[in-house]
């Protein structure tokens, strides 16, 4: 048996890495299952994977689940500022109600988590450092996520959308200040040549990104039980590689920027409650008015030690 | 050389069926101008809100897509019309009016089935978004039924003309391929 | 079945279905069908409009329809013949004049706009006649006229190097300013050959008929204004903070729409739906190939024949300057049938990972890519300038304008060897301008 398996990454990124572990150990077992990963986008753009994946035109992804936010809103929590304080919290978060109240949304749509993870970013800012909300106000921000941009529009930040590849030369040519992505898009967008200050993920971190690695439902159901076990060992592994990777990734990142000469900002944990009171305050209330249950999973998830 | 520069457009001749097409397809390439129009004014009005006066950009970007993709999708039975898709036409050229016109008939045909399918799936695509209630994943969440709208509007109308062209070519209304006899 | 047999059988259903006279964005999407529906089953067909859909779902794309209306509103207006006309009245007492005028107005048309057919049109209208009028041979008249044009595409703004730069994820403000230079020097050969061809004709007196006074001379410059100011405020915007590339498209279409109506009246209705109306005709061809493009190399990239290939060529142990003379051969004749964007969203995905495994700047072969495509653009059996020229002056036979527009492929063809030798040329502007690239 073939899967077809599409992601957005570059083949020495660690979303890739995963999918390629998962798919060797399978390989391995000898179950008659054959993973083929086109990377890079070469089969689907990044936000359309969601869409076949959940009628069964292609059978796994690795994905930021909050790119489905439009098709079911609810996980729009698993890119949500402050929910996520650390990777063993993440860890602790992949493993709860909070989590189980998700997939089954995820079953909904015909869609199953072979591998859980999270990963993390931070801020950078063009002139200054940005550790606290009055540090974005008036600054022209480009943040990845609704609930991100929605808190940083009311610290008073200016929210300007483009594509992730424009940044560069908008940070160059200053048209804008201030952006908000991952540890690892940080470092291959090479922002760190154009700003001043970075605010990375460190022992608090406001950015976490939950990117797992999916399969639809009934094409997983279809196979045998050989291969079904097969697939979930292969997942366990791989799972366990993900959680160590995406800990040394802020680090790596940090070095990149120190390298760069560039000055690395702390959020201090009392910086932390005022953007997490903030995001209270406008993107939770946002959410909570958006999804009928949403308040019921946002208690779940805040629930989570 | 076929006519791509000077805008020739199809004949229809008298018939009702090919003058309706016609005009259906004219409309469809005006509202498909004035939708790359809007797009300018949204672009322009984007800059001016972002750099002078500092402000917040979270729809303009999305909007503008939107107005292109559906620019293009409407604008596609107008430019057949005009006869503006760029072909190679070195072997209908070279063929007698007799063959020229069988491979007319079989392109055209052929380019009626794929159309057929991109209205017939986009229908399927549409009416998924639309009963899923499915929006776009940013703070704008705009509901994506409106533009998936124009995947079987655009391609329905481009259906419509080009068996509108079929029918000029096989009732001798216009010419195979719309080259003149050499 | 063995990926590259698969990629095999797809270039020569293209190339038959292509050459049936099926509009080329159709034909791309009856091969991408076929081909799905044998190897990846009948379900494969739900997809199609999604991933057409998805294709065009780019704000960069924007850009495409704009810097086709700049291009298309002022050469609505006299502003083509104008600025011809200027460079004219101060170049005359050069043999072969005329013609170096006609090159140099391309030039800078080219400047405001991103599209080669529409730069052949605006230059061409006033420009062929005029040459034709006082001596020059029809050959000399349409070839320059046609080779002229295509720098629409080289120098920025372009609309193949847009989509290059979508399909490649490389920065457009980079690639634009990678084509300057390589631009100016396609101009300087052009005119180098004209003035060479005119001087061996022997028959100067003729060619250099008309002489102006320096009243009439000065008196002409500030209706070039409005165009340098343009051409300023479009690169200000690009590179001065204010917006992104594909944002800046926008202000360029609008300022263009502005002068064309304020300073060369074109009040009417139906003035300015003429405008629109090419444009639209344009874009929209252009847009719907790179959406069945788009489809075209979903299909190849679900059946693996472009990883195969790009795979195959790596194991292949061949000098890299014989891999780039087969790329740019394999370019030369695509280009021959196909019209730019088809060739480049067809083609990059399978060679940019071949270029860049081989060492080859992604920036600097946009550049040479982009004269190959300039190449097809005046070669037949499509070329879209040999249309356009058709348009202007229908007496001129075809073979003329070949001829005459043969020379001007050598240049081409020389300036991609000068590129070869000195990369730096492409290169050089853009990292200077924005830095080292990555
Ligand atoms: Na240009
Ligand atoms: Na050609």
């Amino acid at each position: 048996t073939e899967l077809r398996l599409s992601h957005q990454w570059s083949n020495n990124d660690v979303r890739h890495k995963v999918a390629q572990i998962v798919a060797d150990e399978v390989a391995a077992a000898g179950v008659d299952l054959d993973i083929k990963i086109f990377g890079s986008s070469s089969l689907f753009k990044a936000r359309e994977q969601y869409k076949p994946l959940s009628r069964g035109q292609l059978d796994m992804t690795v994905l930021p689940l909050s790119y489905a936010g439009g098709q079911q809103p609810a996980y729009n929590l698993t890119l949500m500022p402050g929910l996520v304080k650390n990777h063993d919290h993440a860890a602790r978060l992949s493993d709860s109600p909070f989590m189980e109240a998700l997939e089954a949304k995820m079953a909904e749509d015909d869609v199953m988590v072979l591998v859980h993870g999270y990963l993390a970013g931070g801020f950078a800012g063009k002139d200054k450092c940005i550790t606290k909300p009055e540090d974005v106000a008036g600054l022209q921000t480009r943040a990845a996520g609704k609930a991100f941009e929605q808190m940083l529009a009311g610290a008073g930040a200016s929210i300007a959308s483009m594509a992730s590849s424009e940044v560069y030369n908008a940070m160059q040519t200053g048209v804008l200040d201030a952006v908000n992505t991952s540890s690892s898009s940080f470092v291959s967008y090479r922002i760190f040549e154009q700003v001043k200050c970075y605010t990375p993920a460190g022992d608090v971190a406001l950015w976490f990104m939950y990117q797992p690695l999916l399969m639809n439902k009934s094409t997983f159901e279809g196979l045998t039980q050989e291969q079904q076990d097969a697939l979930m060992a292969a997942s366990e592994k791989a799972q366990a590689f993900y959680l160590d990777e995406a800990k040394k990734e802020d680090a790596a990142s940090v070095e990149v920027f120190e390298k760069a000469g560039v000055e690395i900002a702390n959020m201090s944990d009392a910086d932390f409650k005022a953007w997490q009171d903030l995001a209270r305050e406008t993107s939770y209330a946002a959410f909570v008015a958006d999804v009928p249950d949403g308040q019921e999973l946002l208690d779940m998830a805040l629930a989570v030690e | 050389m076929a006519g791509h520069s000077t805008a020739a457009a199809a004949h229809a001749g008298n018939n009702p069926f090919l003058k309706t097409v016609a005009a259906l397809s004219t409309l469809a390439g005006w509202l498909s101008a004035a939708m790359i129009v809007v797009a300018v004014g949204i672009t322009c009005q984007m800059i001016v809100i972002r750099f002078v006066l500092n402000g917040s950009t979270v729809w303009q970007t999305e909007a503008v897509i939107y107005l292109m993709v559906a620019a293009t999708l409407i604008g596609l039975p107008y430019v057949q019309r005009l006869r503006g898709h760029v072909n190679v036409d070195l072997i209908p050229l070279s063929l007698a009016p007799r063959a020229r016109k069988v491979l007319a008939v079989i392109t055209l045909g052929l380019s009626i089935a794929i159309v057929a399918v991109m209205v017939y799936y986009g229908y399927d695509y549409w009416h998924f978004a639309w009963s899923r209630g499915w929006t776009s994943d940013t703070v704008w969440a705009v509901r994506l039924w409106i533009p998936y709208l124009a995947i079987p509007v655009g391609f329905g109308l481009l259906l419509l003309q080009l068996i509108a062209d079929l029918v000029a070519v096989l009732t001798g209304v216009d010419k195979p391929f719309g080259l003149e006899d050499v | 079945m063995d990926p590259l047999v698969l990629g095999a059988l797809v270039a020569l259903a293209t190339i038959a279905v292509l050459f049936s006279g099926v509009s080329v964005a159709i034909g791309l999407l009856i091969v991408s069908a076929g081909f799905l529906i044998v190897f990846d089953g009948m379900r494969s067909l739900e997809l199609l409009p999604e991933i057409f859909f998805g294709k065009l779902d780019n704000f960069a794309l924007l850009s495409i329809p704009m810097f086709i209306i700049m291009g298309a509103s002022i050469a609505s207006t006299r502003a083509g013949a104008d600025l011809y006309e200027a460079l004219e009245r101060w170049l005359t007492r050069i043999p072969g004049g005329l013609v170096i005028s006609n090159l140099g107005a391309c030039a800078l048309f080219a400047a405001m706009s991103g599209s080669s057919p529409a730069t052949c049109a605006a230059i061409g209208k006033m420009g062929i006649p005029e040459m034709r009028k006082r001596g020059y041979p029809d050959g000399v008249a349409a070839g320059s006229i046609a080779a002229g044009g295509t720098l629409g595409i080289l120098i920025p703004p372009s609309v193949t190097m847009i989509v290059y730069g979508i399909a490649t994820e490389t920065s457009i403000g980079r690639l634009f300013l990678a084509g300057v230079i390589p631009g100016f020097l396609l101009v300087a050969l052009f005119m180098a050959w004209s003035l060479y061809s005119t001087w061996r004709s022997g028959d100067t007196t003729r060619l250099g008929s008309g002489s102006y006074t320096w009243r009439e001379r000065f008196e002409i410059l500030p209706r070039v204004v409005p165009f340098l100011l343009i051409i300023l405020g479009v690169l200000y915007a690009m590179y001065g903070g204010i917006a992104t590339p594909s944002e800046t498209a926008a202000v360029g279409a609008l300022l263009c729409l502005l002068i064309a109506v304020i300073i060369y009246k074109l009040w009417s209705p139906r003035a300015l739906w003429d405008v629109l109306r090419d444009s639209t005709r344009e874009s929209v061809m252009i847009l719907f190939i790179i959406a069945a493009a788009g489809v075209f190399s979903y299909m190849l990239s679900s059946l693996f024949i472009t990883q195969s290939i790009a795979e195959w060529i790596g194991t292949l142990d061949v000098n890299r300057w014989v891999l780039m003379g087969a790329v740019n051969v394999f370019l030369l004749v695509a280009g021959f049938f196909l019209p730019p964007v088809a060739v480049i969203l067809m083609a990059a995905p399978i060679l940019l990972p071949i270029i860049t495994t081989a060492g080859f700047d992604p920036i600097w072969f946009a550049v040479v890519l982009t004269i190959n495509m300039e190449i097809g653009l005046i070669s037949p059996p499509v070329g879209l300038n040999l249309y356009v020229i058709n348009g202007i002056a229908p007496d001129i036979k075809l073979k003329t304008i070949l001829t005459g527009s043969l020379p001007f492929v050598g240049c081409m063809v020389l300036a991609i060897i000068l590129l070869c030798l000195f990369p730096g040329l492409a290169t050089w502007l853009p990292e200077a301008v924005m830095g080292e690239a990555f």
